[in-house]
């Protein structure tokens, strides 16, 4: 048997290998967008949840004769996947209302590449008790679309089951980011990124057994050099590819902690185990922490930072972070717009802020460097 | 004796062209420039002999070298790299104690920064990938215009009524140009337009990292005088040029090589 750490590159390589394999075998692999699509639903329904991404080594060369060249580069990337059927293994697609991109690409990709099962879960932006109710409603749309698809009821004993199986994944990899906390940190920036992308297209069982295996093999290796480097906290949106925490590691810097689509924001918060296991579900991702959702406002400024951003303070503190780099995917109108009000939270807590704009795309690592070598310069 | 006086080079590695200084003591002892052509290898080679030999010096004499830039990577020799952010600090440190805001024009990007008393960046900005905030946008018009780059500076001072530009987009500016020509706007009232809204563009990094004065402009802006003019009065302020504005950042790795600091 590979080690774990192997097992996991593969899968970061060969994104969809496992997914195809499991629907050759019989199985059914739904495709979803974003943070807000409950793995547990489908995997309540014997089926298997497959994170859709893009591809920021590979140039767009299709999707653009359908949409406009200055929608989201990430969305067009995955898109652009789809039509050159990259994506043809999966029988269900279903997108959320994350953002208006994703939500108008719904219509788009169903008119070009549908899916055998496709659908669209409305999610309200204001996180309070009303959003609550509608989304729980969402959710029942959901499931029913899907029982009247599959032909089976939703059995809530495997939905209870599903939540303790996700739960308990969440846990493993929280337990993983804490062997981010000590100075050098035990794992680096890269493979954190590499275990969690790797983990998108499998199911929770198989990745909790890696993320397990992995963390025994890096309390196991020798420590890593002692050098004192900046800690770094990286907000933004997709960064599914490792090559620009790879850039950040390789100007001397340790990057600790996240707060990425495709890092805590998806799996940080445990789902409550309620007597209705809809009604937990509904709750814990209607309060994602993704920057298009907004608080309820407290009528002082301070307040809303604070009841916007107070979770990313706990990180910055327990993580001991010296600097903050937005990693924003560009023209993602909600990072953009969210980008001023965290930077002058963060400065408020005296942390310097970088923010880069990049194309989803490696081609451009290398402009980065200059600014990501002279930010580590100023607070190194 | 002069075995004894240490010496410093600093070589700037950037798209458009390659630069070296050599400095002992801080003092600004010799300069090269040379355009980037396709090797950036070969073109830093020749800079650095060039300042060498300007002194008379031998490469062994030579106690530390920085290399900075958006070509540092290919340097053909071993050198320390820095990046050019806190070399243009460094360098505008030392040409102007005074300095706390320092903008750099060059072909690629424009850079703003921040910086102590001491010359260390607190905070900076780069103009984005768009050819508007930088030297590229003004090559395209003047290329145009059938403008000598030299030229561009004092032609677009004899302004009376500068063009207004209604697009901050290099590539639709190239248009406008030609339109605006069409229409018989003059050469000079073109340039001066365009200096209008590349200082804009400017103006905004400036503003973005909360402007001090000084301000001191280098790069090759710097040897624009009607983009020097432009930008001072979209910002409001007196803005400092450096006698070389192209060479400072090269002066300012110097100045880093022999400091030694821990950055």
């Amino acid at each position: 048997m590979k080690p774990a750490s192997i097992q996991l590159d593969e899968l970061y390589v060969q994104r969809d290998k496992h997914a195809k394999e499991l629907r050759d075998s019989g199985k059914k692999v739904i495709g979803y967008f974003c943070c807000f699509v409950p793995d547990e639903i489908i995997t309540a329904f014997d089926m298997v949840p497959y994170r859709i991404q893009g591809s920021q080594n590979k140039a767009i060369d299709q999707a653009d004769a359908y949409i406009e060249p200055m929608a989201c580069p990430f969305v067009r990337s995955c898109f652009n996947k789809a039509l050159k059927g990259e994506y043809d293994f999966l029988d269900g697609f279903v997108a959320p209302h994350s953002c208006d991109t994703v939500e108008r690409m719904y219509n788009i990709w169903c008119q070009n590449k549908p899916a055998p099962f496709n659908h669209l879960i409305n999610v309200p932006h204001m996180m309070g008790p009303s959003s609550e109710k509608f989304y729980r409603q969402e959710l029942d749309y959901f499931v029913k679309s899907l029982e009247n698809w599959t032909g089976h009821n939703l059995d809530t004993g495997k939905l209870r089951d599903a939540v303790r199986l996700y739960n308990e994944r969440r846990a493993v990899l929280r337990a993983l980011y804490d062997l981010r906390k000590s100075d050098p940190p035990l794992v680096l920036g890269t493979e954190i990124t590499t275990v969690l992308v790797a983990g998108m297209g499998i199911p929770a069982a198989k990745h909790i057994e890696l993320v397990k295996q992995f963390i025994d093999e890096v309390k196991g290796r020798p420590l890593p050099q002692t050098q004192k480097l900046p800690r770094i906290f990286i907000w933004g949106n997709e960064l599914d590819d490792i090559a620009f925490i790879k850039l950040v590691e390789e100007c001397g810097a340790w990057v600790v902690m996240d707060d990425l689509c495709t890092g805590t924001r998806f799996f940080w918060e445990d789902v409550p185990e309620t007597a209705d296991p809809l009604d937990g579900i509904a709750t814990r991702y209607l309060y994602t922490h993704c920057p298009r959702s907004n608080v309820p406002q407290t009528k002082t400024r301070a307040g809303d930072l604070e009841n916007r951003y107070s979770y990313i303070n706990d990180f910055i503190k327990e993580w001991v972070v010296n600097g903050a780099i937005f990693y924003i995917v560009r023209y993602c109108d909600t990072c953009e717009l969210e980008g001023p009000d965290l930077r002058e939270y963060l400065n408020g807590m005296g942390l310097p802020v970088l923010m880069i704009e990049d194309d989803y795309s490696t081609s451009t690592i290398g402009q980065l460097r200059t600014r990501v070598q002279a930010f580590l310069e100023m607070i190194g | 004796m002069k075995d004894y006086i240490k010496y410093y080079a600093g070589v700037d590695i950037g798209s458009v062209s390659i630069k070296a200084a050599l400095v002992s003591n801080r003092r600004l002892i010799a300069t090269k420039l040379v355009a980037s052509g396709a090797s950036y290898k070969d073109a830093a080679q020749k800079v650095l002999y060039s300042v060498l030999v300007q002194a008379g010096l031998d490469a062994e004499r030579l106690s530390g070298i920085v290399v900075t830039g958006l070509g540092s990577e290919s340097a053909p020799f071993p050198a320390r790299q820095i990046s050019d952010i806190s070399c243009q600090a460094m360098g505008c440190h030392y040409l102007f104690p005074s300095a706390r805001t320092v903008i750099n024009i060059g072909g690629q990007f424009t850079k703003v920064a921040k910086i102590t008393p001491q010359g260390r960046v607190v905070d900076f900005l780069m103009s984005e990938k768009c050819a508007a905030g930088s030297g590229r946008f003004l090559q395209v018009i003047a290329r145009i215009l059938h403008v000598t780059l030299e030229n561009i500076g004092p032609l677009s001072l004899q302004s009376r009524e500068p063009v207004e530009f209604s697009t901050n987009c290099a590539v639709f500016a190239e248009s406008e140009t030609v339109s605006r020509i069409a229409e018989g706007a003059r050469a000079e009232d073109i340039l001066a337009g365009v200096h209008r809204a590349m200082a804009i563009k400017v103006a905004m990094l400036v503003k973005g990292v909360k402007m001090e004065p000084d301000v001191v402009l280098m790069g090759g802006g710097g040897e624009d005088a009607g983009l020097v003019l432009a930008i001072g009065e979209a910002l409001g302020t007196r803005i400092l040029v450096p006698e070389q504005p192209r060479v400072s950042t090269a002066y300012g790795a110097a100045c880093l090589a022999e400091l030694d600091l821990a950055l």
